[in-house]
């Protein structure tokens, strides 16, 4: 065997840094398992999950791309190694068979794959990379969703029958009504129906406006039909003329504000 | 029993916002109050062999015994209210016993001195420098007997210095009780009165101290213990907690130490 080319060294500096990158994700996701309490938001989750699939994916294309090279070479320790102090290392280095706990991951990462993609018979698998297996199908194998990128006849018709009654379901929940934003409502809706050249303004802002009258009068007369003398003539927006203090002190003592 | 205080001010125009916001905050609809409140000021030290002995008897009166002896302070003697007590027409006190929180929409009006209900209410003057964020008092009420206080009161070393009333939603939220309330004065009829009213002017007359109706928001916790410091530190933090939760609306302050002096000079 030859020796290798800087070319060689940068695929095999790649693959690791690869996989040092999906180690890194994989164990942040492990860490904020086990240590968040509570869980973390199913966001947080989501994204963590498909940051480890796009490091699979990368890894996968990669590993595809240089498939001859990865085959072709292997590890064979210098005399210079630190065998004493990196014994382990080295036995990972040599093995030729993979460990067995691995070995299941793999085969049932091919099981996965196969049944996910029938016809297609290309097995996706870290050292035996055939060019037709598909990142994709890596993804599903390893991730281990099972399901593959298809959803089968059954299963399409069953999200169909479920879809539509719980879309309605949590559509009731919620309070609609927001065909105008705030800030167009403080504008004025005729002045953004005009500007939109809205044919007929929809229903529901009839009732927000009507809404908002009522508020007006909420403000204005009072919800009990207590008194109300001073406060509409002085104006909606008038601050407090009797600072609080004065006020305390006149509940305390019966000390007149204009007095003092 | 020690109270704890934040009080904010609410222009008027914020009211029924805040008063939303409020209900949506403790989940409960606001429990609408009025109350009589009547201001009583110490004239003299008080003589324990001066009490009558048949306006009442029981525990409660030797509350108020150590209540009001000693210093002298103004204090209060509150007395709940019905709208409807608001109709202006005087009722014949004597012939009718009428309660109440009854259901009286038949009688037009209704409001009987005499069986009006009170409660004394003394409020110590702030703790100087408790914490300088809050507002911290000594506080202690006792029932009292219904109709006119006023001789008890004096019996006791009290004049009646003026009355006002106090319209406004309570709110119960854990342990805070938050009252948005306004005072109301009754309409000037020449001279003040040197005794509480005996009749009830019409609601529509009553003005808001404040011009402007503004509003004043009580946050207050009470403590049965006040020398247990850690529950005194506890009810300051849901004071605190409350305070940040309504910061977007208003804010929660202690009020002046002196404004709140109930001392007697």
């Amino acid at each position: 065997m030859t020796t290798l080319s800087p070319d060689h060294l940068k695929t095999l500096e790649q693959s690791r840094q690869r996989l040092i990158q999906l180690t890194h994700s994989l164990g942040s996701l492990i860490t904020s398992l086990n240590q968040s309490d509570p869980l973390p938001t199913w966001s947080s989750l989501q994204t963590q999950a498909s940051i480890i699939s796009n490091n699979l994916q990368s890894i996968s294309t990669h590993l595809s791309e240089n498939h001859e090279l990865l085959r072709s070479i292997s590890a064979l320790p210098a005399p210079e190694f630190p065998t004493k102090t990196h014994a382990n290392t080295l036995e990972q280095l040599l093995r030729t068979k993979l460990d067995p706990r691995v070995e299941d991951w793999v085969s049932r990462g091919r099981k996965a794959d196969n049944s996910a993609i029938q016809g297609s018979s290309g097995s996706t698998g870290m050292f035996s990379t055939l060019p037709s297996a598909s990142a994709a199908g890596m993804n599903a194998g390893v991730v281990g969703a099972g399901a593959g990128g298809r959803l089968s006849e059954d299963d399409l018709a069953a999200l169909w029958e479920w879809a539509p009654v719980e879309a309605n379901s949590e559509a009731r929940r919620r309070n609609w009504g927001g065909n105008f934003t705030l800030e167009e409502k403080e504008r004025g809706i005729q002045q953004v129906v005009a500007e939109l050249g809205l044919k007929r303004v929809l229903e529901d802002d009839d009732e927000s406006e009507e809404e908002d009258e009522e508020m007006d009068v909420g403000f204005g007369g009072r919800i009990d039909g207590a008194p109300d003398n001073a406060g509409a003539a002085a104006g909606e927006h008038a601050l407090p003329l009797v600072p609080i203090n004065e006020i305390l002190r006149y509940m305390t003592t019966g000390v007149m504000p204009a007095v003092r | 029993m020690h109270e704890l205080l934040l009080f904010a001010s609410v222009p008027s125009h914020q009211h029924h916002e805040l008063l939303q916001q409020l209900t949506g905050l403790t989940a409960m609809q606001p429990r609408h109050c009025l109350e009589r409140r009547l201001i009583f000021k110490a004239t003299r030290k008080p003589d324990l062999a001066n009490m009558r002995s048949g306006t009442g008897q029981g525990p409660d009166i030797v509350r108020l015994n150590k209540m009001l002896n000693g210093q002298m302070f103004y204090t209060q003697v509150v007395g709940p209210l019905s709208e409807a007590d608001f109709d202006g027409k005087p009722s014949s006190s004597d012939s009718q016993d009428v309660s109440m929180s009854g259901t009286h929409e038949a009688a037009g009006s209704s409001y009987d001195y005499d069986s009006q209900p009170w409660r004394l209410e003394f409020r110590d003057t702030p703790e100087a420098g408790f914490r300088s964020t809050i507002t911290a008092r000594l506080a202690a009420s006792a029932a009292l007997p219904k109709g006119d206080v006023v001789p008890s009161m004096n019996a006791w070393g009290y004049s009646f210095v003026t009355e006002y009333v106090v319209e406004g939603d309570m709110f119960i939220y854990n342990d805070i009780v938050i009252f948005l309330h306004r005072v109301l004065q009754y309409p000037a009829t020449g001279q003040e009165p040197h005794e509480p009213r005996r009749q009830l002017p019409s609601f529509r007359d009553l003005a808001p101290l404040e011009k402007t109706g503004s509003y004043i928001l009580q946050a207050a916790i009470t403590v049965q213990d006040g020398s247990n410091q850690e529950l005194m530190r506890t009810a300051s933090q849901h004071l605190f907690g409350l305070r940040e939760q309504l910061k977007s609306a208003v804010r929660l302050e202690h009020a002046d130490r002196l404004s709140l002096d109930t001392r007697a000079r």
